[in-house]
């Protein structure tokens, strides 16, 4: 009780410090200085927050150390970007993933087949990696004939920075749809399905699930037509489809590509999590190397895709107004002419960044949250970061959990790389610095901590942008004329040195609790 | 009677260390099986690996007519076994409603539940809303079982409930055990002779990491003999 006490007392005076630290920062500079600086740091900490949550969630039930989870971030801004500035590639995208997808909603009658097959010697084992191999060579042999923009490397990845810039001046003219040359359009659609469904009726042969199989119903097939139906008609309407997103005000457009980023990343969470994470749950050191690896692949795959020049999304038409009354003084002012800017406090404030962004930053925090306490699935998530075994035990398919933990960790980080973009620009290597801000955002919040690393996030991010506040306007040194301007490597030092300061005086973080 | 759960001669290994070589435990429907004896015999294993948290790599385990022991923790759990864990392995993180509410199989099972579990621990309906870290021991005890309780179980896997509970608490315990014992077949690990030989129907002597010795307890209590040579003092 004694050591709970001072070890509370700490605490607070940890946090008692770090607020007096800000609040001298803050004193120290004109009033629109430190409300911009406020500003940009909870940007900041928004953006960081989005991926350090998601990692720290991961960690906290999984154990996995995610370190492909920067590199989430940065495919979700290059995904986010193809939707909002290419579309075309988009919708030629949509046919080939809706098919492919379509066989694994099968997943319920596979099931019962696979458990209808005599189980003897193993054999349906072998059957299934037969399977999987013969539908992944169909899979390659339909996709690199199937004309899509994006498989002609040389000409696309060169094509990124036009097509910014050019959609930024509202010039954009996309280039027409490739025609089906190398194969013809049904063999393609019946090489897809097949492939779909051999693929995923293997799946289950090779893992088949030991849960009871329901009756099955007319229902159980809804999703796959649905899917098929979908995949079809964006084939036939293509170039339809195409215009109708090029036609969309961008607001619309970039919040159409945000949802399609976070349903890629938490499929690919999903995917990934199932086929590469889970077979290593009790190899950790395997699983650090194999999402160093994922990282790795991911920054070659988006290189050679997109290539390696770093361009800007264009902001949002909601966001981008410069016209007449911009930028506006007031919120009605604002809301009317869709200004860019506003002034606050004498200052000019970048709506996008240094608004918006936080304010998604601040509702994801909300809706976690709200999951996290409020819902049976993150009851189970709050106790399985305890005790696995025992929510195990107690009836609950952990292993569907984690599923969903890791799928939902994974879109976080992806919705943070489609905010991102219009303001930080995209790189092949921003996930980088982000996963180095993010982590030690989690070692000063508390690694498994929720709330620990919203603060965590807020306050790496605030510390940034008041040391780089600070190289602009410098600090005067008492007893003398000079002032010293803390340099740009001081920024990432910065923070590495409040973690430092943070982990001395608390070893789990300001608000991680002893493991 | 029939039995109810048949485990025969199961051996499992906990990393590489071969912890059960060959525990055979026959439960009657019904009726409480204690497992007993020395500290680091095997038993908390055993009921580990009928719930499949260390599942057995030799054997088999038969719940009321078939072999669970290739099968998941969640899914053994699902068919039907409560498993009360040593320690009080509560959710610390989570109150003690939210901690029956988890246990939940079927939308409802608490609701359905709730009068037999606070009639049986009514402690636990005045500590509803504090979380499981701020019970005490007993209280924490109390919440493990009750938490076995809110699905339909027909089986319960209790391991060590009286261990560092005050003599008073042990009665209530007893007590409450007893009147479980009349939904559901109850398999204990005990350590406190005592307490076994008040509860128990049958007993499972298990002697470095093998079943040595079963039968009824009432024969066993009178055989001081065995009771020297397997458990230490009587």
């Amino acid at each position: 009780m004694k050591t709970e006490i001072r070890n509370n007392l700490t605490r607070w005076l940890t946090l008692l410090a770090l607020l007096v630290f800000f609040v001298v920062a803050a004193r120290g500079m004109e009033t629109q200085d430190w409300v911009i600086t406020l500003l940009r740091g909870l940007s900041v900490g928004s953006v960081t927050f989005l991926v350090a949550s998601g990692f720290s969630l991961i960690f906290g039930l999984l154990d996995v150390l995610n370190m492909a989870h920067g590199t989430m971030f940065m495919i979700g801004a290059y995904l986010a970007w193809t939707v909002y500035v290419r579309p075309d590639t988009f919708v030629d995208l949509l046919t080939p993933i809706l098919l492919l997808l379509s066989g694994f909603t099968l997943s319920g009658v596979w099931n019962k087949l696979a458990r209808n097959l005599p189980r003897k010697a193993g054999w349906p084992k072998i059957l299934g990696w037969v399977g999987l191999v013969a539908a992944a060579v169909v899979l390659v042999a339909v996709l690199i004939r199937y004309p899509i923009t994006i498989w002609d490397a040389g000409n696309y990845s060169q094509s990124p920075v036009t097509y910014s810039y050019l959609a930024n001046q509202g010039l954009i003219n996309l280039p027409p749809g490739l025609p089906f040359a190398e194969i013809s359009p049904l063999v393609a659609v019946v090489g897809l399905l097949l492939a779909s469904l051999v693929g995923s009726f293997s799946l289950s042969l090779i893992s088949p699930r030991s849960q009871a199989v329901l009756a099955l119903g007319w229902k159980n097939f809804l999703p796959f037509f649905f899917l098929v139906l979908f995949g079809l008609a964006a084939l036939v309407f293509n170039d339809g489809l195409t215009a109708f997103l090029t036609g969309l005000d961008t607001t619309w457009l970039f919040l159409i590509s945000l949802a399609v980023g976070v349903l890629v990343g938490v499929l690919l969470g999903s995917v990934m999590e199932a086929t590469l994470i889970r077979p290593l749950y009790d190899r950790p050191i395997y699983q650090l190397m194999l999402t160093l690896g994922l990282s790795a692949i991911g920054i070659e795959v988006v290189r050679t895709i997109w290539g390696r020049p770093e361009f800007v999304m264009p902001k949002p038409s909601l966001f981008a107004g410069t016209g007449e009354g911009c930028p506006a003084t007031s919120l009605a002012d604002l809301l009317a002419n869709q200004c860019s800017t506003i002034w606050l406090f004498e200052g000019r404030i970048r709506v996008y960044n240094e608004i918006f962004i936080p304010l998604v930053g601040i509702v994801v925090l909300i809706v976690i949250w709200i999951l996290l306490q409020r819902s049976r699935l993150g009851m189970i998530i709050r106790a399985g970061v305890q005790d696995r075994e025992m929510v195990e035990a107690l009836g609950i398919n952990v292993q569907q959990v984690f599923n969903t933990v890791f799928a939902l960790g994974v879109g976080l980080a992806v919705l943070g790389g489609g905010l991102a973009a219009p303001s930080m620009g995209l790189s092949n290597m921003m996930g980088e610095t982000l996963i180095l801000n993010a982590l030690i955002a989690l070692a000063i919040g508390g690694l498994t901590n929720f709330p620990g690393a919203a603060l965590g996030s807020l306050l790496v991010g605030l510390l940034q942008q008041v040391i780089i506040k600070y190289g602009a306007i410098g600090i005067p040194i008492p007893f003398s004329e000079a002032v010293f301007k803390p340099t740009p490597p001081l920024v990432p030092a910065s923070t590495v040195l409040l973690m430092v300061f943070v982990l001395l005086i608390l070893p789990n973080g300001l608000l991680g609790r002893k493991e | 009677m029939s039995s109810i759960l048949d485990v025969q001669d199961i051996h499992t290994f906990i990393g590489q260390y071969h912890i059960l070589q060959g525990v055979s435990v026959e439960v009657q429907e019904g009726s409480i099986t204690a497992l007993l004896g020395r500290n680091g015999a095997g038993k908390t294993t055993t009921l580990k690996s009928i719930i499949g948290l260390t599942p057995p790599v030799k054997g088999k385990v038969v719940y009321q007519g078939q072999e669970i022991q290739d099968m998941h923790s969640f899914d053994i759990a699902s068919r039907g076994i409560g498993y009360v864990p040593e320690h009080r392995a509560i959710f610390r993180d989570l109150s003690v409603e939210e901690n029956l509410w988890i246990a939940e199989r079927e939308k409802g099972d608490f609701d359905r539940k709730q009068e037999i579990i606070f009639s049986l621990f009514p402690d636990l309906k005045r500590l509803i809303h504090l979380s499981g870290a701020n019970l005490s021991g007993g209280q924490q005890q109390m919440l493990a079982i009750a938490r076995a309780l809110v699905p339909d179980n027909s089986l319960l896997l209790i391991d060590e409930p009286s261990e560092g509970l005050a003599p008073v608490l042990i009665e209530n315990m007893i007590e409450a055990i007893r009147r479980l014992s009349s939904e559901s077949t109850i398999v204990l690990v005990e350590q406190n002779f005592l307490v076994a030989s008040q509860l128990a129907d049958y007993y499972v002597i298990i002697e470095e990491g093998r079943s040595v010795k079963g039968g009824r307890m009432r024969d066993l209590v009178e055989d001081s003999e065995t009771i020297r040579r397997y458990l230490g003092a009587a």
